[in-house]
Parts: C-alpha cells; sequence; structure tokens
C-alpha cells in the first residue's frame, strides 16, 4: 500500500516537474531562462496532445478552472474583487469556465492539507509564510512560477521572498497586511475619549469605556491568530527588533528571552483589564467585527484588509462613515515606537502542480496580477493595499481610512514582517493560537505558555 | 426447502452487498488507519514507519487525556441531568390524555430534527455575552454583567447543555414508548392497594423500564464518546483546549497540525476504547439483569 | 362524558404542577426558535436589544430572499433528498436481504457475518473520517454523491440489519415453507412476500436512516469541494462566511434550512413518533 501511494506520488510529482519545464530534473538554470510562453505551452502539449500548440486558448476546448479560495464574501471587500476578476476573465475568454469554492480562513486552511494529499483545485489561495508553505512546498503541490515573468509587474520590494524556496518562487503576493486599531471616530469624539498616545493611555482607557456600557476593543480572540498578531504587535514595541529573536526562538525551540515574558504579560494584563470583549476567548471573527459595526465596541484590532468596512452597505452609514485607524501604540519604556508596525505580506495566490490546466491556471493568475486587476479593483474597493505598486490608481476619493493604512505604511520606521505564530511549524502555530487563549483568560502562567509553545517547535 | 435455503449462491448473492460495504467504508478504513498511525506521515509527501511513537506519545497527550475526560463529563451529564429529567416528563406526560399529550410530545421533539449545524449556530447567538438570548434573561431578573457562557471555565457545561436540550426529545420518547408498553392492569393492582403516584412511580415504574433506563444509559455513554460535531462548530474545542472531544482533536491534529500519522493513531485507540466501552457497558448489564 | 368528570376531578394542586411542568419544558424547547425565526426578520441592528423579542420597526422578508437564492436552498434541498433518499432506499434493501440471510437460510457462518455487520454499530463514525479521505481520494471518488452515500449506507446499515432481524422474527416461518411449496425461489420470497409484510418495520427503518443522515455535515464538508452534492447544512455553513457582517440575514438561513424537517415532522408527527419508538426500544 505504502510503495503505491508513494510511487504515485512521486510519478505526480515528476510530471509536474517535467510539464513545468523545470523542477527537480536535471535541467538546471537553462530552463528558468526560458520564455513565459514555454511552460504554458508545454503543459498544453502534453496535457491534451491532440489539441493545438497555440498558447491562447481563446478559441480553444472548453476549459474549467477550478479556484479554492480563502474569500467567502463574494459580495464585499476582497472577496468582490477577487469575483470581479473572474467575470472579466470569463468574459474575455468564453470558452473558459471558472468555478470557485469558498470557505472561511479556517476552514480553509483545514481543507487546503486534505487536498494537498491528492490533488487539489487548480487555483489556490496560500500563505506566505512558514506556517503554511514549508510543508506544503516539501510536498511539491505547488506549481513554479517564472519569476522573470513578473519583473513588470511592480511587485513591492521583498514581498515575493516568503514565497520563494530555494531561490525558486511558488506562489505570488495578494496584500500588504498592516495591523491596527479601527476606532470609531465618533463614539471617541461623544464621550470625549482620546485616542491613545502610549499603551498606558490604551489600558487606561479601558474601564472608561466599559463604564460607558461599550467594549473597548473588539478582538476575534476565538481564532488565535488575531491574539498572535497582536503579541507580534506588542513584543515590536517591547524590544524594538524583535524578527530576529522569534526566528532564533523557534529554531531553538526556546522562548525564555525576557522580551517574550513581558510582551505576553502585557497581553494577559489587557484582557485583565478588560480591554476585549466578554468571552473574547470564544469568539470568532464575525462575532467580535459585528461587536464593532454595530456600534456595541469602541475599537476593533485586525489587518488592513478590513479597511473596506469604511465602503460595506451592510454596516449601518453611522458607524461606516466614522472608522478610522491608529497602529499599536509604544509602551512607556518599551524600546520600539508607534512607527514600528506590524506588517507582513501574506496571503496570495498560487497554481497546484499537478493541475490538469495549468496553462490556462498560469494565464489566469498572470491576469489577476495586471496591474490594473487586483491592485486597482482592491484599491477602488478600499480593502487596503496590494503588494504592488498602486500609486497609478490614487484618485484622491479614498476613503479616510485608505489614506490613514497609507501614512502608517508610509511612516513606518520598521516593519515586523511574518508574524510569530506563522513563523515555526504548523504544528507551532496550531499550539500557540490554542496556547494563547489559556494564556490570556489565567488558565496557564505566562512562563507555561512560552515553555509549551517553545517545545512545539521541535 | 432446506435444499432451497442452504443455496450457497442465493445465500452469498444476499449477504454480499452489506460484507461490500462493510469491508469497504468500516474494515478498510480502520486498516489504514492502522497502518497510518505507525507512520509519521504529516498528510503530504512520504509516510515513514517509526514503530509505536505515535502511540507513546499520546500517552503522554495532555489534551487528550482531557478530551476523555469531557467525553467522561459528557456522559455523567447526560445520566444525571439529561435522562431524569426525560423520565420523569415521559411519566408525566403519560397520565395527559389526548390532544395535549400528542402536542407536548410533538413540541418536545422538534428540536431533535433540527439539523446540528443549526442548533450550534443558533446557540452560539443564544450564549453571546453581547445580545444573547441567554444573557437578555438574566438582564430581566436584574443582573446587570455580562456572562461569557463559552468561557474556559462553563464552556464544557454550555456544550452539555445543548446536547442535552437538543437530545430531549429523543431520550424522553424512548423512555415514553417504554412507559406505555408497561401493563395498565399492574398500575391498577397497585391503586387498590392503596399506593400513591409516588410508589408507583418508584416500584412499578422504575423497575420495569430498567431495561430500557439501560439502553438509553449506553446510548449515552457512546455518544458522550463520540460527540464532535455540536463541539466542532461551538467552540471547536476551545477556549484552550476545554472542550477538546476525541473526534475533534483527531480531526484537528490530522487536517490542522499536519499530523496525519498521529491523528490515526488518535482514530485507532478512539475505535478500541468504543468497543471497550460498549462490550464493558453490556457485559455489566446483562450481569445485572441475571 | 366519562372523561370530562375524571378532569374536573382531577384539577387539583398535583395536576396544575403538572400542566406548569410540562409547559415549561417545552417553552424551553421551543423558545429558542421562536427567537430565531423573530430575529430573522428582524434588520440586523435591531439585534442589540435588551428585551427577549425585537419587533421589527419593518418585517424584513429581504432577509429570505437573501437566504433562499445566496443560500442554493434549492440545490442543496434537492441534494439532501436525493442522497438520503437514495441511501434510506439501499439500505432497507440490503440490510433485508442480509437480515434475511442470516437470520432464515442455512449455512455455517450466518452468526458470525451478523456480528461482523452489527459491529459497525459501535465504530465510531468520526474515526474513519482521515482513512476514508484518502480512499476516496485515491478512487477518485471525492466530490461525487458516492462520497456520501457510501459511509450513510454503512453507518446505517448496522442498525438497520438489527431491527430488520427483530422484525423478521415476528413473521411465521410457515408462510414462506407455504410459498416455497407454491414453487418460490428465494428473491421471489423476500421480495414479494417478506417485504410487503414488514411494511411497518421498513417505515422504522426508513425513518431512522432519515433522521440519523439528513442533518450530517462533518463527512458532506470533508468529501465535497463544488455545490453540486452539497448538502443543505451547507446553506447555514457557508453563510456565516458570506454575511459575517449580516446576523440577520444568518438567522435567516438558520430558520430556512431548518423549516423543511420541521415541516414534514409536524406532518407526519404520529408515524415518525411511532416509528421512532418501535426502532429505539428495539434497537
Amino acid at each position: 500500500m505504502k510503495r503505491k501511494v508513494v510511487a504515485g506520488m512521486m510519478a505526480a510529482l515528476m510530471a509536474a516537474g517535467l510539464l513545468a519545464g523545470c523542477g527537480n530534473t536535471e535541467k538546471p538554470a537553462s530552463t528558468s531562462a526560458a520564455d513565459k510562453s514555454t511552460s504554458a505551452a508545454a503543459t498544453s502539449e502534453s496535457s491534451k496532445s491532440e489539441s493545438s500548440k497555440s498558447e491562447s486558448t481563446a478559441s480553444g476546448d472548453a476549459v474549467t478552472l477550478k479556484i479554492f479560495s480563502n474569500l467567502p464574501d463574494r459580495k464585499n471587500g476582497q472577496g468582490l474583487v477577487e469575483q470581479t476578476i473572474i467575470d472579466d476573465y470569463e468574459k474575455e475568454n468564453p470558452n473558459v469556465k471558472i468555478e470557485v469554492e469558498a470557505l472561511d480562513e479556517e476552514a480553509y486552511k483545514t481543507k487546503f492539507k486534505a487536498y494537498a494529499m491528492d490533488g487539489m483545485p487548480d487555483v489556490v489561495s496560500i500563505w506566505g509564510q512558514p506556517s503554511f508553505l514549508d510543508e506544503v512546498l516539501d510536498a511539491g503541490v505547488l506549481a513554479e512560477l517564472d519569476q522573470d515573468a513578473y519583473k513588470d509587474y511592480g511587485f513591492v520590494s521583498g514581498s515575493l521572498d516568503g514565497f520563494m524556496k530555494d531561490g525558486k518562487l511558488y506562489g505570488l503576493p495578494r496584500n500588504t497586511d498592516v495591523a491596527g486599531f479601527y476606532y470609531n471616530e465618533k463614539m471617541f469624539k461623544d464621550n470625549g475619549w482620546s485616542v491613545p498616545e502610549t499603551y498606558e493611555d490604551l489600558l487606561a482607557l479601558a474601564p472608561k469605556i466599559n463604564d460607558a456600557g461599550f467594549v473597548p476593543v473588539a478582538m476575534d480572540g476565538g481564532d488565535g491568530w488575531p491574539m498572535a498578531i497582536y503579541l507580534t504587535d506588542l513584543l515590536e514595541r517591547v524590544d524594538g527588533t524583535i524578527s530576529e529573536k522569534v526566528n532564533k526562538a523557534v529554531a531553538d525551540g526556546d522562548f525564555t528571552d525576557p522580551s517574550f515574558v513581558k510582551a505576553t504579560e502585557l497581553l494577559k494584563a489587557s484582557a485583565d483589564a478588560g480591554l476585549f470583549q466578554t468571552g473574547y476567548d470564544s469568539q470568532d471573527y464575525g462575532t467580535a467585527m459585528n461587536l464593532f459595526t454595530n456600534g456595541q465596541a469602541a475599537m476593533f484590532y485586525m489587518g488592513s484588509w478590513e479597511a473596506s468596512m469604511a465602503l460595506n452597505e451592510d454596516i449601518p452609514a453611522e458607524v461606516r462613515d466614522n472608522i478610522r485607524v491608529f497602529s499599536m501604540p509604544a509602551t512607556k519604556d518599551g524600546k520600539g515606537k508607534q512607527t514600528d508596525i506590524a506588517a507582513w505580506n501574506g496571503g496570495g495566490y498560487a497554481v497546484s502542480a499537478n493541475s490538469k490546466v495549468k496553462d490556462e491556471a498560469i494565464k489566469f493568475l498572470n491576469y489577476m496580477y495586471q496591474p490594473d486587476k487586483l491592485s486597482k479593483y482592491g484599491w477602488e474597493n478600499g480593502v487596503g493595499m496590494s503588494a504592488q505598486d498602486q500609486s497609478a490608481y490614487m484618485t484622491g476619493n479614498e476613503t479616510e481610512l485608505q489614506k490613514q493604512f497609507l501614512d502608517i505604511v508610509k511612516n513606518s520606521t520598521s516593519t515586523t514582517g511574518t508574524t510569530i505564530n506563522d513563523r515555526g511549524p504548523s504544528a507551532f502555530k496550531t499550539s500557540i493560537e490554542s496556547e494563547i487563549q489559556n494564556v490570556t483568560n489565567g488558565t496557564t502562567s505566562v512562563d507555561d505558555f512560552l515553555a509549551t509553545i517553545g517545545t512545539a517547535c521541535k | 426447502m432446506k435444499k432451497l435455503y442452504s443455496n450457497k449462491l442465493v445465500i452469498a448473492s444476499l449477504v454480499f452487498p452489506g460484507l461490500l460495504v462493510f469491508l469497504f467504508a468500516i474494515l478498510a478504513p480502520i486498516c489504514l488507519s492502522v497502518y497510518y498511525g505507525f507512520t509519521d506521515y504529516s498528510g503530504m509527501g512520504a509516510a515513514n514507519l517509526i514503530g509505536f511513537d505515535n502511540y507513546k506519545a499520546l500517552l503522554k497527550d495532555s489534551t487528550f487525556w482531557l478530551a476523555l475526560r469531557n467525553s467522561l463529563l459528557l456522559a455523567i451529564g447526560f445520566i444525571c441531568i439529561q435522562h431524569p429529567l426525560a423520565l420523569i416528563v415521559a411519566a408525566v406526560l403519560d397520565k395527559l390524555q389526548g390532544k395535549a399529550e400528542g402536542f407536548f410530545r410533538c413540541v418536545y421533539f422538534i428540536p431533535n430534527v433540527i439539523s446540528v449545524a443549526v442548533i450550534a449556530y443558533l446557540w452560539k447567538f443564544i450564549y453571546n455575552p453581547d445580545f444573547g438570548l441567554l444573557n437578555n434573561i438574566l438582564h430581566i431578573f436584574g443582573y446587570q454583567g455580562k456572562v461569557n457562557f463559552l468561557s474556559k471555565e462553563y464552556a464544557i457545561w454550555s456544550v452539555l447543555i445543548v446536547l442535552i436540550w437538543h437530545g430531549f426529545g429523543w431520550g424522553m420518547l424512548i423512555y415514553y414508548t417504554g412507559i406505555k408498553n408497561i401493563d395498565p392492569v399492574l398500575y391498577e393492582a397497585a391503586s387498590i392497594d392503596g399506593a400513591n403516584k409516588k410508589t408507583t412511580f418508584l416500584r412499578i415504574t422504575l423497575p420495569l423500564m430498567k431495561p430500557v433506563i439501560q439502553i438509553n444509559v449506553t446510548m449515552a455513554v457512546i455518544s458522550a464518546l463520540k460527540q464532535m460535531e455540536t463541539v466542532y462548530l461551538l467552540t471547536n474545542g476551545g477556549p484552550g483546549n476545554s472542550t477538546q472531544f476525541t473526534a475533534n482533536y483527531l480531526y484537528q491534529q490530522a487536517f490542522k497540525a499536519f499530523k496525519y500519522g498521529y491523528g490515526n493513531a488518535i482514530g485507532v485507540v478512539f475505535i478500541i476504547i468504543c468497543l471497550l466501552v460498549t462490550v464493558g457497558l453490556n457485559k455489566i448489564f446483562a450481569e445485572k439483569t441475571v | 362524558m366519562e372523561k370530562k368528570i375524571k378532569t374536573k376531578k382531577q384539577w387539583t394542586v398535583g395536576r396544575v404542577l403538572l400542566w406548569v411542568v410540562l409547559i415549561c419544558v417545552a417553552v424551553i424547547q421551543i423558545f429558542p426558535l421562536i427567537w430565531l425565526v423573530d430575529f430573522s426578520l428582524a434588520s440586523s441592528n435591531e439585534m442589540f436589544t435588551k428585551g427577549l423579542l425585537v419587533i421589527p420597526q419593518k418585517i424584513q422578508w429581504g432577509n429570505y430572499v437573501k437566504a433562499f437564492i445566496d443560500g442554493h436552498f434549492l440545490l442543496y434541498l434537492k441534494n439532501s433528498l436525493l442522497i438520503n433518499g437514495l441511501a434510506v432506499l439501499l439500505v432497507i434493501l440490503i440490510s433485508l436481504m442480509a437480515a434475511f440471510a442470516c437470520k432464515r437460510m442455512i449455512w455455517k457462518m450466518s452468526g458470525l457475518v451478523k456480528t461482523l455487520l452489527l459491529l459497525g454499530m459501535m465504530i465510531p463514525i468520526h474515526a474513519t473520517l482521515l482513512p476514508n479521505y484518502k480512499i476516496y481520494n485515491m478512487l477518485g471518488l471525492t466530490d461525487t454523491i458516492w462520497a456520501l452515500l457510501i459511509p450513510y449506507i454503512a453507518f446505517s446499515l448496522p442498525q438497520a440489519l438489527f431491527l430488520m432481524t427483530g422484525f423478521l422474527d415476528a413473521i411465521p416461518v410457515e408462510l414462506e415453507e407455504a410459498a416455497v411449496m407454491d414453487g418460490s425461489g428465494i428473491y421471489r420470497i423476500v421480495f414479494r412476500m417478506i417485504l410487503p409484510l414488514m411494511k411497518s418495520s421498513v417505515a422504522t427503518v426508513a425513518i431512522m436512516t432519515f433522521l440519523n443522515n439528513w442533518n450530517e455535515f462533518m463527512m458532506a464538508s470533508t468529501y465535497l469541494s463544488s455545490p453540486t452534492w452539497k448538502t443543505l447544512p451547507f446553506s447555514v455553513l457557508e453563510f456565516t462566511g458570506q454575511y459575517s457582517s449580516n446576523y440577520a440575514v444568518q438567522f435567516a438561513v438558520m430558520a430556512l434550512t431548518a423549516a423543511p424537517a420541521v415541516l414534514v415532522y409536524i406532518l407526519l408527527n404520529k408515524h415518525i413518533t411511532k416509528g421512532v419508538a418501535m426502532g429505539a426500544v428495539k434497537g
């Protein structure tokens, strides 16, 4: 049984490698410089041998592309952008039918791993982070992309790094993500609260907001990863240059460095101070966000992808028009500044290595990344920043939120890069995202928490 | 006749579909599970045989034991809360006649036909501290704070309440049928002897219901062990791992933590536990009845 | 007349108490559903109320329109009906055949085979999720109707077999003997004679199987990916993501998903109760 499975996988791998005209066969550098069309043409040749060799399939056979996406809301924000591009593509290529399967992020990641075992949809959402990508790439389920093809796509420098392995590119980033506190400006004004200058101010604000009958910060604590981002943000405030320390800690499985202790204690103190809503540790994304969008919470800690809230018609105008954002304030005695922001290139797209319609899939991928697609549509829909140069699409009509995020990025003195939970293997990610609930709600001590996540790295 | 009834070909053709389904959908996966349980297979790439390492790790895995403890809690909850309630309500219902009886029976059973998906999400809303039904009820009674029913202290009880609520109609119906099957002559005899309602219930109803109770208790323990769907949707094992159950845990390990091999090892142990518990309970009850 | 006197006589403290208990339990069982329907007709921001129920300013039927269309209600309902219907049919057929073979036919292994088939009752269904996923993938069955049909049948079969053998005992062998005299073959006996005789038992098996599988979603969500065969619970699962910022629509989709089963139950209440009671007490 085992031999059969392994053999099958090897065969699939080798076939994939050959088809892509690269990979782990003995053809070195020469192929990587091949022009854009070779890989596509090669695939079409061997997968449907009788069909024409022409790269354009516009007049060709009917093709069904399966897309697996982590954006279930197809009517707002990023999901709308993705759907718009898909509709455009289908219009321009009438022979192509695109089927989308979309799931929530958590459910998506689970199902993705199930898919990775045998046979994935053609185009998939991925995350350019070790916790997600390392094992996926080891298994060879993603197709290698031709780096040179994307020189003119205007990717922000460094944004492709998370999607590379051994100098080969396997995916493209969709966004530049920045974490911050969304806040309801009107609520702040009406109650006479001011935007906190330091983290201590923020903590001091918590009881005031609670007394006024509101939730200070709506936190999606049920999922674990938003709090891990929060912790990363705090680590940066405490330490100033946390990135290398995290990498070292993950490599050694040792999180005893005082910075980790301090930041975790700060996070726990915040939860104890009532900064988050009652039951934050069991409530999911939607519940937390709804607290904020329904005017029940003063702030909402989340990534820049939710900047589209400012345009979401489902949200009452009173809230929608008053959403503003600030980045994690600095702590009094920490080494980091407020401008050392938590920002990373996380989500993106890739093509399945053993897709039967890989040429079409890559064509679609490239289509999405044409500067006037993801970047332009994304910008118009207020979903935050893409990983490409968007300056051409600035109209001056952006929402306040978008402008604020732009300023945060423009004025940043450093960025954290990939957040702590995504820097280790997936077992580490699973561990920290569930243990972080335990440490904030007091089930485990800070020391035990750090010890446990350390063990999970090994 | 005998010849006709021992025709091997006919027998084979009658049993074949059932056996095929059993082999393909139950036996084959279990064998595959046993195999993967001995490997370090992550779900992708190669699988290496690693002997009993997964099982050794399992023994030391506190979450696994926590999951078993939760199953035990759930079973106790079923037996000590749901079943007495269901039995009493069934006995009370038995005293009613006509339309009212049918009406209540129908109402009690309705939650049972509703999908777990709906139930779990509905209760998520009911437990919500900010606008949930339960907190609003507490407000009416003058409590001003917000109670987080899904906090680590309460979550397992909140899960239990949902399951009791959802399964109440089923348990009630079974007891109800059992009571209906009791020969009314016995009750008449009791009332002639001057027994009051309480004694009748304790002396006649309860003892005669023993086999039904035994079946129900066995079912309760098994369903507590097998619990997955409600928990998966309601809390997904959280906060922390406070509402973790075995089935949910093996699913998470395999599909989230990239430990397909380990997940299968949990699955194998899980199957063995279920078999042992079922057989054990049957044995205990069998001895008692004799 | 007699009844009237009886009720009058017993209208005592005890009887009042009895009614209070029954009504309380009924309220507990049904109120969450009333709450669900109520909120599904309101708009999202009306939900943050301090009262138990809201009186919507304007009844939002639009919530249901959204739920109906975007929740793929009709498609998923059709899939659910088809898959469950087929599962019920096959379970009845297979279990009847196996029950007859094990109970009436004369062969050495009959006991063993029966025990083997009944063993499935003890196997936790979710333990097979991981390996079955692997198997279905290898055979290319994922995302097809078989990925659901096979496990649904497999895990309903033991119980069905158990019930069928029990019911079969109640049918006198003499009837069969007569049929054999007339020259009927086994198949004819099973399908033409036994099956019609066991109508109520078959109904019980059908109801139990249907109830077992109708609401199942764990396997469905693991084995299926495209909407082609997705079943009704998916309306809810997909919606919470799609309409994460609109609670009222989520409530509407939940109410809509629950509706078919509840309606059918209320209509067929007597039969279903009888079926479940028969099945449960035997099983």
